[in-house]
C-alpha cells in the first residue's frame, strides 16, 4: 500500500514537474472490447491496432477538448477470447469497474447481441464497425457499420444492372447471412426474380468439401446471366474458390460478391483464385483520396514503432507484416473521431449529453464524408471494386451518400435504396 | 553430293518464297487494315460525343465489325466508367489514364483516336488524376450495348476457352443479328469445340424463331447437341408452348419434348457419373488423412489425438517447400511446378520425424496407459499449433497448386478437377504401399507380429520397442503426406488438424479398430454417402445425417464394419 501511494504521487510529481501546465495530465479512458485470442483473434486484433492508432493520432494532436481541458485518451484493452458470453462480464467490467466512456469494440452479431443489455442497463455507449444484418435498434449502440442497404442491396443492384437474372445465396450457417439472405430473397423477388432462380445454400464453419455446391452452382449457371452472392465467412473461402476455379467456373461466366471478404481477410486467401471477383464495402484501401493516402502512410509508420502517446500506456502484441487497411478499421477510426466530435461539442463526457450531440456530426474521412443520422447509422458512400491479384479492389462503381437504414421493412418498401 | 545440295537449298527455296511472299501478302494489307481501324476509332469519339442514346447505340454496334484494340480498350474504360474527356478550344478528344502512376498518383492520358498522349500547351505529356476527372457518362443500358461490342469482339480472342464462353454467352443472349456473324465465323473454323459452341449459339438464337420451319430444326439439333446450356431456354420455350398449342404448334411442341427428354438423359448420366466422383474424392480425401491413425491408433492402439497435427505439419513443410521453389524457379514454370512431388517426400520425412520424437519422448512411457496417452497427446497437438501460431503467425498461409493440379478435365459436360483426380489416385497408391509394406516386407512381418503377440514377439527375439518406433513413425510420415494432399483442397492453417481429426477417428472406428482394409471401406462408405445426401438435404443436414447413421450403426455393431480380435486390443 505504501509503495503504491508513494509511487502514484512520484508519478504525480514527475508529470507536474514535465507539464506545468497540468491540464495535459488528464485523461479520458476509452475502453477496447474486441477478441485477442480464439477463432476472431486474426480479425479482430486488426481493429485493436488501428484504435489504438487513432487514439495515437488524437492525442498527439492535443486530444479531446472539453469543458476548456484536454484530455488524453486511455485505452483500456479487454480480452473477450471470441467466447460469446465473456463479452457481456468484459463489457459489464469495462463500464461498472473501469467506469470507460465509451467502448470500441465487437465483430460478430452474437458478440454484440450479448453485450446489448449489459450496455443498456449501465447506459453506457458501444461503437460497432462490422456490417451486419440490420433490423436492430438501441440507444446505446452506434452503427458505423455498413447496414444491408449499404452493402448487400448496392452489390445486388450492380448485378442486376449487369443482366444478372439468376442469384445463388450461399452463406456460412449463422446469423448475419441467414437474416441478409431472407432480405435479399424479398428484394430479388420485388425486383421480377422467380423465386425459381433464387437458390439459397448453407454450409457449416469450417466446411472444407465444397464440390457439391461448387458442381450445383455450374449447373445454375449453366444457361449464364447467373451470379453467386456469397456471405461466406473467414477461411471457409479458401476451399470453395479453389473448387470454383477447378470446375472452370470464373468471374466471367459466373462472378462471385462477397461480403465478408476485406483486404484484411485476403492475406490468408489465394488471391489468384479470386481475380475478378466482386466486393462491396463502404471503404477500400485503394481508394485514391488524400485522406486515405495519409491514412494508410500513417498507419503503416505507426505500425513499426506502435505507441499512444501522452498517456502512461504500451502497447503490445503489434504485428507489424504485411499489414493492410480494410472497411471495418475505417469504421472503427470513423467512430472515434466522431465521437470526439460529438464530446467537444456537448463539452462533456456524459453518455446522454454526448449521444444527443452525435446525431448529425459529420466528419470527412479517407473515403469520403459520413454524418451519423437519427436511426444511429452512417450516411456513407458505397464502393463496389473488383478483386485484383494483389488483394487489393479496383473500384469500379461509386455510389455516393447512401443512407443506412438497419431496418428491411423500410428500405424494402421505399424505392429509394437504389439508384 | 547432288542429294545433299538438293536438301540444303530445299529449305532455302521454302524461305525465299515465305519471305516474297510475305512481302506481297502483307504491304497491301498493312495498308488496308489502317483506314478501317481510324474509321472504327472516329466512330468511336463520334459515339462518345454524341448526346442521342441511340445514335451511340447505332454507332456503338457498328463497331463490332472492326478488331481494332484501341477502340477495345476505350469501350472497356468507357463501360468500367475510366474514359474521360479532354478539351481545349472547344475540341474534345476522348482518353483514359495510363496505369501507371507517379508518386502523387497521376497518370498519362491516352488518346483513344492514335494511341497517343494527351499533350498539354508547352507540348509535353499531361498528367492527371483521377480524383479530379469526371468519367464519361454511362448508364447501364448504355453498358449493355458497350457490353455487346466487347463480347462481339471477344468471337476473335485468341484464348480458345475464352472465345468459346464468349460465343455461348452471345448465343444465350437470342439475337438474331448475331446470326451473320456466328455463321461467318463457323464457315473457316476448325477446332471443334469452337463449332460446335458455334453450332449451338445457331441454333438457341433460332429456336425462337417465329418460323416454325426454322425452329424445328434449331431444336431438334439442340437435342442432338445435347446442349446443356440451353434447357432454361427450351424449358421456358416449352411451358409458353404449352400454354398456347395452337399458336405454337405441334411439331415445335413435339421437337421441344425429344430435345429436352434427351438433354435430361444426358444431365442424369452426368449428375450420376460427377455424384460418383465426387463421392470417391471425398472417400479418397478421408482416407489419406485416416491411413496413418489406422496404423497408429488401430494397430498399435495409441489414442494419438496430434495426428491432426501431424498432418498440418505436412502442410506446412508443403508451403516451406514451395516458397523455396519459388525463390529459386520462380512461380511458374516447370521447376515450380515439380515442387509438389518433393514436397510430398518431405512432409512423409518430417512427418516420420515428428513421429519419432513424439514416440521416443512421450508415448513409450504410456504404451499401458491409454487414458493418459490421450492427455498427453492432446497437450502435444496444443503445443504444436502454438508452435506454428509463433513461426508462421495465426493466419492461413497460401499454398498455391502446381500447374498441373489446377483445372479440370471435362468428360461430357462432367468437370473432374485434377487436384481430385490426385488425391484419388495417391489414396489408392498409398494403401497399396502400405498393403505391400505390412504383408510383403519383413519390416511388415514384425509389425504385425509385435501388434499381434507383443509377450511371444519379444520371447523370439523381435526388439519391440523398436518396432514400436518405426510403426509410429511411419504411421505419422503417412500423415504428413495427407497434410501435403490436403494443402492442395483446403487451408494451411494452425488448425487444419483439428478440422480432420474427428473424421479420422471416426472412420477408423467405423472400419474398426485394427483392420486397414475396415478403413478403406468405412471411408468409401461415408464419403459416397454424404455427397449423395448432399444435394438433397444441403450440406448441414448431410453431415448431420451421415453421424447419426454412424451411431446407430454402431450401437449395431459396436466392433465397426470389420471386427478383429487381436490380443493387444483385448488387454
Amino acid at each position: 500500500m505504501k509503495i503504491r501511494t508513494s509511487l502514484s504521487l512520484l508519478l504525480a510529481s514527475a508529470f507536474a514537474f514535465v507539464s506545468p501546465e497540468s491540464q495535459a495530465a488528464s485523461t479520458v479512458k476509452v475502453g477496447i472490447l474486441h477478441s485477442l485470442s480464439g477463432t476472431m483473434a486474426i480479425s479482430e486484433t486488426s481493429l485493436k491496432d488501428v484504435l489504438l492508432f487513432t487514439f495515437n493520432e488524437i492525442n498527439k494532436a492535443g486530444g479531446i477538448k472539453a469543458g476548456g481541458q484536454s484530455y488524453m485518451i486511455e485505452p483500456v484493452i479487454v480480452d473477450p477470447a471470441s467466447n460469446w458470453p465473456l463479452f457481456a462480464e468484459k463489457a459489464e467490467q469495462l463500464l461498472a469497474k473501469d467506469k470507460v466512456s465509451a467502448v470500441f469494440g465487437c465483430w460478430t452479431s452474437v458478440s454484440r447481441k450479448s453485450v446489448l443489455p449489459v450496455f443498456e442497463r449501465l447506459n453506457g455507449m458501444l461503437f460497432y464497425p462490422v456490417q451486419y444484418e440490420g433490423e436492430e435498434l438501441s440507444k446505446n449502440i452506434f452503427y458505423t457499420a455498413e447496414a444491408v442497404n449499404q452493402q448487400a442491396i448496392p452489390a445486388v443492384d450492380y448485378m442486376l444492372g449487369e443482366e444478372k437474372k439468376k442469384f445463388y445465396l450461399l452463406g456460412s450457417d449463422y446469423v448475419y447471412p441467414r437474416t441478409t439472405n431472407k432480405i435479399l430473397k424479398q428484394y430479388l423477388k420485388s425486383k421480377g426474380i422467380p423465386e425459381s432462380d433464387i437458390e439459397e445454400i448453407y454450409t457449416p464453419f469450417g466446411h472444407t468439401d465444397y464440390q457439391t455446391i461448387v458442381a450445383s452452382i455450374k449447373k445454375f449457371a449453366a444457361a449464364g446471366k447467373a451470379c453467386v452472392i456469397s456471405t461466406l465467412n473467414g477461411d471457409t473461402n479458401v476451399p470453395f474458390f479453389k473448387e470454383f476455379a477447378n470446375a472452370g467456373l470464373t468471374s466471367e461466366n459466373c462472378p462471385v460478391v462477397s461480403f465478408s471478404i476485406s483486404e484484411d481477410e485476403f492475406r490468408g486467401l489465394p488471391a489468384k483464385d479470386l481475380v475478378g471477383h466482386f466486393g462491396c464495402w463502404t471503404y477500400f484501401m485503394s481508394l485514391k483520396t488524400p485522406e486515405n493516402t495519409k491514412f494508410v502512410k500513417d498507419f503503416q509508420t505507426w505500425l513499426k514503432a506502435p505507441v499512444v502517446t501522452g498517456v502512461d500506456y504500451t502497447v503490445s502484441g503489434v504485428d507489424g507484416k504485411g499489414r493492410v487497411t480494410c472497411s471495418p478499421m475505417n469504421l472503427s477510426r470513423m467512430g472515434v473521431y466522431l465521437w470526439k466530435q460529438a464530446v467537444e461539442k456537448a463539452g462533456t463526457f456524459d453518455v446522454d449529453k454526448v449521444r444527443d450531440a452525435l446525431i448529425g456530426q459529420k466528419f470527412k474521412g479517407p473515403a469520403g464524408e459520413v454524418t451519423m443520422q437519427e436511426n444511429h447509422h452512417l450516411v456513407n458512400n458505397v464502393y463496389i471494386g473488383e478483386t485484383l491479384a494483389t488483394g487489393q479492389f479496383k473500384v469500379i462503381r461509386t455510389l455516393t451518400g447512401v443512407a443506412g437504414e438497419p431496418f428491411s421493412a423500410k428500405f424494402l418498401t421505399s424505392k429509394t435504396a437504389s439508384n | 553430293m547432288p542429294i545433299s545440295t538438293c536438301v540444303l537449298t530445299l529449305p532455302r527455296l521454302v524461305l525465299l518464297c515465305v519471305s516474297l511472299g510475305s512481302a506481297i501478302l502483307f504491304t497491301p494489307f498493312s495498308w488496308a487494315a489502317e483506314t478501317p481501324s481510324e474509321n472504327a476509332r472516329k466512330e468511336f469519339v463520334r459515339a462518345v460525343l454524341s448526346e442521342s442514346f441511340s445514335e451511340r447505340e447505332i454507332l456503338l454496334r457498328s463497331l463490332v465489325g472492326y478488331q481494332d484494340s484501341q477502340v477495345e480498350q476505350g469501350l472497356i474504360a468507357w463501360r468500367g466508367g475510366s474514359l474521360y474527356l479532354h478539351e481545349t478550344n472547344a475540341l474534345k478528344t476522348p482518353f483514359l489514364l495510363e496505369s501507371q502512376t507517379d508518386a502523387d498518383g497521376n497518370a498519362k492520358g491516352l488518346q483513344v483516336i492514335d494511341g497517343k498522349y494527351v499533350l498539354d500547351s508547352a507540348g509535353k505529356p499531361q498528367l492527371f488524376s483521377q480524383t479530379d476527372l469526371t468519367a464519361v457518362d454511362a448508364d447501364a443500358k448504355l453498358r449493355r450495348v458497350i457490353k455487346t461490342t466487347l463480347d462481339l469482339y471477344s468471337l476473335g480472342h485468341s484464348n480458345l476457352m475464352m472465345r468459346r464462353d464468349a460465343i455461348i454467352k452471345l448465343g444465350q443472349a437470342q439475337d438474331p443479328s448475331y446470326l451473320p456473324h456466328f455463321r461467318g465465323s463457323l464457315k473457316d473454323q476448325d477446332t471443334p469445340e469452337i463449332r460446335r459452341a458455334l453450332l449451338e449459339a445457331i441454333a438457341v438464337t433460332e429456336a425462337s424463331d417465329p418460323d416454325e420451319k426454322v425452329r424445328v430444326p434449331a431444336i431438334t439439333t439442340l437435342g442432338k447437341l445435347r446442349s446443356v446450356n440451353s434447357v432454361s431456354i427450351l424449358q421456358a420455350l416449352f411451358d409458353t408452348a404449352r400454354k398456347e398449342p395452337v399458336k405454337a404448334g405441334e411439331e415445335t411442341i413435339r421437337s421441344l419434348r425429344i430435345a429436352l427428354a434427351e438433354i435430361d438423359r444426358y444431365l442424369w448420366w452426368g449428375t450420376l457419373w460427377g455424384t460418383i466422383f465426387r463421392g470417391l474424392s471425398l472417400s479418397a480425401v478421408l482416407l489419406v488423412a485416416a491411413l496413418g491413425l489406422a496404423i497408429t491408433f488401430g494397430l498399435m492402439g495409441v489414442i494419438n489425438m496430434a495426428h491432426g497435427e501431424f498432418m498440418m505439419i505436412g502442410a506446412y513443410t508443403t508451403y516451406v517447400t514451395q516458397t523455396f521453389f519459388a525463390t529459386w524457379f520462380g512461380t511458374s514454370g516447370f521447376g515450380f511446378n515439380c515442387y509438389f512431388v518433393v514436397a510430398l517426400g518431405a512432409s512423409f520425412v518430417v512427418g516420420c520425424l515428428a513421429g519419432l520424437v513424439l514416440e521416443r519422448g512421450v508415448i513409450q512411457f504410456l504404451y499401458r496407459r491409454p487414458l493418459e496417452s490421450l492427455l498427453a497427446t492432446w497437450g502435444v497437438s496444443l503445443l504444436l499449433q502454438q508452435l506454428m501460431r509463433h513461426i508462421f503467425g495465426a493466419a492461413n498461409v497460401q499454398v498455391s497448386s502446381p500447374g498441373w493440379l489446377t483445372g479440370s478435365l471435362v468428360l461430357n459436360d462432367v468437370p473432374f478437377a485434377y487436384n481430385r483426380v490426385f488425391v484419388i489416385v495417391f489414396a489408392g497408391l498409398t494403401v497399396l504401399g502400405t498393403y505391400l509394406i505390412l504383408t510383403r516386407t519383413p519390416l511388415g512381418l514384425l509389425i504385425r507380429a509385435v501388434m499381434q503377440n507383443r509377450a511371444m514377439a519379444s520371447c523370439m527375439g523381435v526388439r519391440t520397442s523398436r518396432v514400436n518406433m518405426l510403426t509410429f513413425a511411419f504411421g505419422s510420415g503417412l500423415a504428413g503426406t495427407a497434410g501435403a494432399c490436403l494443402s492442395q483442397i483446403g487451408n494451411v492453417g494452425p488448425s487444419l488438424g483439428q478440422s480432420y481429426i474427428v473424421d479420422c477417428f471416426m472412420v477408423v472406428v467405423l472400419g474398426g479398430v485394427g483392420n486397414t482394409l475396415g478403413t478403406v471401406s468405412a471411408s468409401l462408405g461415408v464419403g459416397v454417402t454424404d455427397q449423395i445426401l448432399q444435394p438433397w438435404l444441403g450440406a448441414v443436414m448431410g453431415k448431420i445425417t451421415v453421424l447419426a447413421a454412424i451411431i446407430l450403426f454402431l450401437q449395431w455393431r459396436p466392433a465397426g464394419l470389420f471386427a478383429t480380435r487381436s490380443r493387444s486390443l483385448d488387454s
